[in-house]
């Protein structure tokens, strides 16, 4: 199954930024009974007027470095186990040659949208003066002077204009025809913004009459389970006395949304939807720095994000009976809220609810141990134990393309990440950030206690682990990446099981 | 696997060997008449020999199976062992040969000294011998001396 993934406007991408690092981390869609779907591949489509975002860019940068490393350490193989199992592809790589050029990239290209002025984009000028004062009352004037490459300042009503030409595109056509049945689609947007809530309906609406389209797969398009992740306010911004995006209108924005959701999208009688998940936050974050988008708009990283990050791996578990009835049509949407264990500001792995923690748990705290382990031990262990079977881990693999992407770019990308959402409100605390020691990194779980004391964890019990499994393994016919992580995966997922106080 | 077996079964053979052959052996690294046909005469060939192979394989055993530690898996520490086991193998050979022969009434120390200077190389070497033999089937050490 392939699961498209649209994330739009800047949440979109944050989202998505959280995805890839659980992704990273091995989190993988599960079925009701909480067994890994096979066959999954995620095709992320990052669709925002504003090229110049960095949290966009800081996404696509992710991206690329994830598809490099799965590609070294699985090659094309869509089934994977461990770190980094889900395969992530862009349009092209998985079109067939056509008449369609697109180029390699998860973003979305809008054409004329990211170059124009809202005002020449409709053509403002040339209507007559009814029509111009019409749209006056539509649009206010900074909304008409808006240059839509900063995207559009938390303005829906431009975006529902502006993003309707995304149907014509040459990425919707390739998206269209390598659309197959038993395929997913998903989005992911803001409700209180201007890209993500405009976007979203304007997209399933497009989908939903496929019929209408000049496309191939019209009616496996049309009949598509669909998912989408509405995220609800969770930030605040620093206030200003330009008022183009202010937090006062974020509930007002939201509400009205809603109803339109509800009329078009989630509603009895209007359920184009299969299935929509809510998350936001009443807690109020830490405010970021003003910036409709002239400055690049880098925010912190927030648990709504991560949260939020989950519904798309839900969706593409959840069976294909309780979204559409015999015929394909969806059913009465289903809605999804998310809930901590326990409201507090201090988020760590016992503040999430079972559920949660049984899909997350294993994986990220396996990652972490990975990052701590590469960071303070494998490099002194190169050429001894588990390094000097086959294949032979030697000191030139430290320097090699694929060890300096993870270590310099996707695990600086994982620090920053944990820092940020470390740094916000709420505050969250899975690990002990700066902690070497893997024996105090969890923070509320320790290692077992034993007859001297507690149960050990340093890279020598990694080491031990690692060269015992390597001595029972045959990696001879794998690369020395996916030897390596391979291994560590395995040696963690032992090591946890019987070093750390078990929480699942 | 069946590399390994292989060395494991040539390593056996050396020894069995060295024990079949134990007598030209020790005479080829240390020949002193009278001495030697003393140790003939008391069956001390098959002693010590018998002690030399079991303190090189049992060294060795020990440090690939019951030390088989991450922080000893380096060749000097392999070479620690070495040295340990090359020097405690002739010392106790060295005591069970003077107390036998003074038992018998015979006094051989000073060549005693000299042929368990031969018997120290002989004790290295089948300390190597033992190590190359079931090193593979270590979890921590199997790479040490030198790795596969």
């Amino acid at each position: 199954m392939r699961l498209f993934l649209f994330a739009i406007g800047g949440t979109g991408s944050r989202v998505l930024k959280s995805l890839i690092m659980l992704s990273a981390a091995g989190v993988r869609p599960v079925d009701e009974n909480g067994r890994p779907v096979p066959n999954v591949e995620i095709v992320p489509v990052i669709i925002d007027p504003h090229k110049s975002n960095e949290d966009l860019k800081r996404t696509e940068a992710l991206l690329t470095a994830y598809r490099e490393l799965r590609q070294r350490l699985y090659g094309n193989a869509v089934n994977a186990d461990g770190f980094f199992a889900t395969r992530f592809v862009t349009l092209r790589e998985i079109m067939s040659e056509g008449s369609i050029q697109l180029n390699d990239t998860f973003i979305f290209n809008l054409g004329a949208v990211e170059r124009e002025k809202f005002r020449d984009f409709i053509g403002y000028d040339t209507m007559n003066e009814a029509n111009q004062a019409l749209t006056s009352l539509l649009f206010a004037d900074y909304q008409l002077e808006n240059k839509m490459n900063i995207g559009f300042v938390g303005s829906p009503n431009i975006g529902s204009v502006a993003l309707n030409e995304i149907k014509d595109s040459d990425e919707f056509k390739a998206f269209a025809n390598v659309f197959n049945q038993g395929d997913r689609i998903f989005f992911i947007s803001s409700i209180f913004g201007g890209t993500g809530a405009a976007g979203f309906p304007i997209m399933v609406k497009n989908i939903r009459q496929a019929k209408n389209l000049e496309i191939n797969n019209r009616d496996v398009l049309r009949k598509a389970p669909i998912g989408g992740l509405t995220v609800l306010p969770y930030f605040n911004i620093e206030h200003n006395e330009d008022h183009r995006i202010d937090k006062a209108d974020f509930i007002v924005k939201t509400q009205s949304a809603l109803y339109y959701y509800k009329d078009t999208m989630t509603g009895a009688n209007d359920s184009n939807l299969n299935a929509i998940f809510y998350v936001g936050d009443q807690e109020v974050s830490k405010p970021y720095t003003y910036d409709p988008g002239e400055h690049g708009q880098r925010n912190r990283a927030h648990l709504v994000e991560m949260v939020g990050a989950l519904a798309p791996l839900k969706f593409a578990g959840m069976p294909l009976n309780r979204l559409s009835d015999p015929d394909g049509f969806p059913l009465q949407t289903s809605a999804f809220e998310f809930a901590l264990d326990k409201d507090e500001r201090d988020v760590n792995f016992l503040t999430l609810r079972a559920t949660t923690r049984r899909l997350v748990y294993d994986p990220m705290v396996r990652f972490h141990l990975l990052f701590l382990y590469l960071r303070t031990g494998f490099r002194d262990q190169v050429g001894q134990g588990f390094t000097e079977d086959a294949p032979k881990i030697k000191s030139d693999f430290l320097n090699s393309q694929f060890y300096r992407t993870l270590t310099d770019e996707f695990m600086r990308a994982y620090v920053d990440w944990l820092v940020e959402m470390h740094d916000n409100n709420r505050s969250v605390s899975l690990f002990s950030l700066g902690e070497t020691d893997m024996n105090r990194a969890i923070n509320a779980v320790g290692t077992r206690k034993s007859l001297l004391g507690r149960k050990n964890v340093d890279n020598n019990v990694f080491k031990a682990e690692m060269n015992r499994l390597s001595r029972d393994a045959r990696y001879s016919e794998h690369t020395v990446e996916y030897k390596l992580l391979d291994l560590f995966n395995r040696a963690a997922q032992r090591i946890i099981n019987e070093r750390y106080e078990a929480i699942n | 696997m069946k590399d390994k077996l292989v060395y494991l079964c040539i390593g056996i053979a050396l020894t069995v060997l060295f024990f079949v052959f134990r007598e030209d052996v020790y005479n080829a690294f240390y020949y002193a008449s009278g001495f030697n046909d003393q140790l003939w005469n008391l069956g001390l060939y098959d002693i010590i020999a018998i002690i030399t192979i079991i303190m090189a394989w049992g060294g060795a055993a020990v440090y690939y199976y019951a030390i088989n530690s991450v922080r000893w898996d380096r060749w000097w520490h392999w070479l620690v062992v070495l040295a340990v086991i090359t020097l405690v193998t002739p010392s106790i050979c060295y005591a069970v040969n003077v107390h036998s022969f003074s038992e018998a009434g015979l006094e051989f120390q000073l060549e005693a000294a000299s042929f368990e200077v031969g018997n120290l190389l002989i004790t290295a070497l089948m300390f190597i011998i033992a190590s190359f033999s079931m090193r593979w089937w270590s979890s921590n050490c199997r790479h040490t001396p030198i790795p596969q």
